[in-house]
């Protein structure tokens, strides 16, 4: 599933997050963003999916989202994996997260590869940061196989220790389709086939 | 302080009619607002009661002004009142302050329509002073029916609904509508809330709603456990708590609100069973 985005540009409060960013990413492309702290990269992400304001024009999958029920079929096409998964302020158990994929099977089977699949009875509010993380991006495969076209991932090895960290970023080299990872793992960068660097909300490419 | 009942002569007053209509009413609402309480916990609005108690005020007074019921208005402007607040929930700050905004204006513009209208305060203020053992067959109408509405939109969304409480943003990923959803729970929130004044009185209210829920907080693992666990200490608590009022021959509300508030003060006891830790995580 193409993205295409023209224009874009996002403010975070007093600050311009994103400035009038350009950039196409190939369907079936892995795309890679590099770039220090405040450089506006998790901001890009979260425009893709509506949860900040912005202007200009995103496209996914050719089709531009502009109501509330277009952001709404935007996010079922879309599977995301945030940079601090959420601890939440209420009970949720990791099975139930991981069926809000759409398909169970693929989370569980997703889960297991990635050493979380028995915490499946787990509230989430007792896991550890790199379980949570595990279990998000478990969540996120599952929702690529329910159907979604575009995998965005926010520094999704942030949290992970050395092994893991490789044998997470050999499984999005697998991702079956459009992705888009923030990160600052050289090993993540290393497996995608285009990185790209933001400063100060601009782009720049670095290696093709 | 008046002599104890004998047992005997607490269950003779069960066969008073206007007993057994509060214990009836009293059940209905341990039922379901306990998952009202749960809704407040989840969605962050904990002084949604006290936003409810100022807009219900304002409804009774335009009832009064107008001629109309003013339960009946109490109950249409604080749901419309709460629903109105819906868009601004997903901002950073959340609901804490448009509630208080709505709060300070709905009880100015109460006694500004009281006094333009010449209309005697006294009896909108009497809504804040509810007690069980006054309840009207149409409150425990209007209960059945809030109680049934509750426990249909738990069961209908019950993982839409577990996830919004869990992470608004999840759940705005998930493709959950959170807006709609917002609104909905909020709505029913406010309704909720402002029918069961009239059982305990707006300054215990929360022996209905938040206590069981704050209790269940404590015991539960997953949404639908919390929610299970609400139902049980309000049902047994707010049980117990009416039927030591009729013994000690007190007021019910306070005794019900120290009943079930002893019960939510005994889950932070690190002894108890499955008990959950008041962590908000483990980051490392």
């Amino acid at each position: 599933m193409p993205v295409r985005l023209r224009g874009l540009t996002c403010r975070r409060g007093a600050t311009l997050a994103v400035d009038d960013v350009s950039l196409d990413v190939a369907a079936g492309e892995r795309l890679a963003i590099i770039g220090p702290n405040g450089a506006g990269k998790s901001s890009l992400l979260r425009t893709i999916l509506g949860l900040v304001p912005s202007k200009g024009l995103i496209t996914v999958g050719g089709v531009e989202a502009v109501s509330r029920r277009g952001w709404n079929e935007r996010r079922e096409i879309v599977a995301w994996v945030p940079q601090r998964p959420a601890v939440g302020r209420f009970p949720l158990l990791v099975k139930e997260l991981l069926a809000s994929s759409g398909d169970m099977d693929a989370s569980v089977a997703a889960a297991e590869r990635l050493g979380v699949d028995h915490l499946e009875n787990r509230p989430l509010h007792t896991l550890s940061g790199g379980q949570l993380q595990r279990v998000y991006l478990a969540r996120g495969l599952g929702h690529v196989a329910a159907g979604a076209g575009l995998f965005l991932a926010d520094e999704p090895t942030s949290a992970l220790d050395f092994d893991t960290r490789d044998s997470v970023a050999a499984l999005l080299t697998e991702v079956p389709v459009t992705s888009i990872v923030v990160t600052h793992d050289a090993a993540v960068a290393d497996g995608a086939d285009r990185v790209i660097e933001m400063a100060a909300g601009r782009i720049r490419e670095v290696r093709r | 302080m008046n002599a104890l009942l004998a047992t005997t002569d607490v269950w003779a007053l069960f066969e008073l009619p206007v007993v057994q209509r509060s214990a009836l009413a009293l059940l209905i609402a341990s039922i379901g607002l306990p998952i009202v309480g749960v809704l407040m916990i989840g969605l962050d609005v904990i002084p949604v009661r006290f936003a409810v108690m100022h807009t219900a005020l304002l409804g009774v007074a335009l009832g009064l002004v107008f001629g109309i019921d003013p339960v009946l208005c109490a109950l249409v402007v604080s749901g419309l009142a709460v629903m109105a607040l819906a868009p601004l929930a997903g901002r950073p700050g959340g609901l804490s302050g448009p509630m208080g905004l709505l709060m300070t204006l709905a009880i100015a513009a109460a006694l500004l329509v009281l006094s333009i209208s010449g209309v005697n305060a006294t009896g909108a203020f009497e809504l804040l002073w509810g007690s069980i053992l006054a309840t009207r067959r149409i409150d425990v109408i209007l209960l059945l029916v809030i109680t049934v509405a509750v426990l249909t939109l738990f069961f209908a969304r019950r993982r839409k609904i577990g996830l919004l409480l869990f992470d608004r943003e999840t759940a705005i990923c998930a493709g959950v509508a959170v807006g709609t959803l917002t609104t909905l729970c909020l709505g029913l929130t406010a309704v909720a809330i402002a029918s069961s004044i009239r059982l305990t009185g707006a300054l215990l209210v929360d022996a209905v709603t938040l206590l069981p829920a704050v209790a269940a907080r404590n015991l539960a693992r997953s949404f639908t456990s919390m929610v299970a666990w609400a139902v049980a200490v309000g049902v047994v608590g707010n049980g117990l708590g009416f039927l030591l009022a009729l013994w000690l021959d007190q007021p019910p509300g306070p005794v019900l609100v120290i009943t079930v508030a002893v019960i939510a003060l005994a889950t932070y006891l690190p002894i108890i069973p499955g008990r959950r830790p008041d962590t908000k995580g483990i980051v490392h």
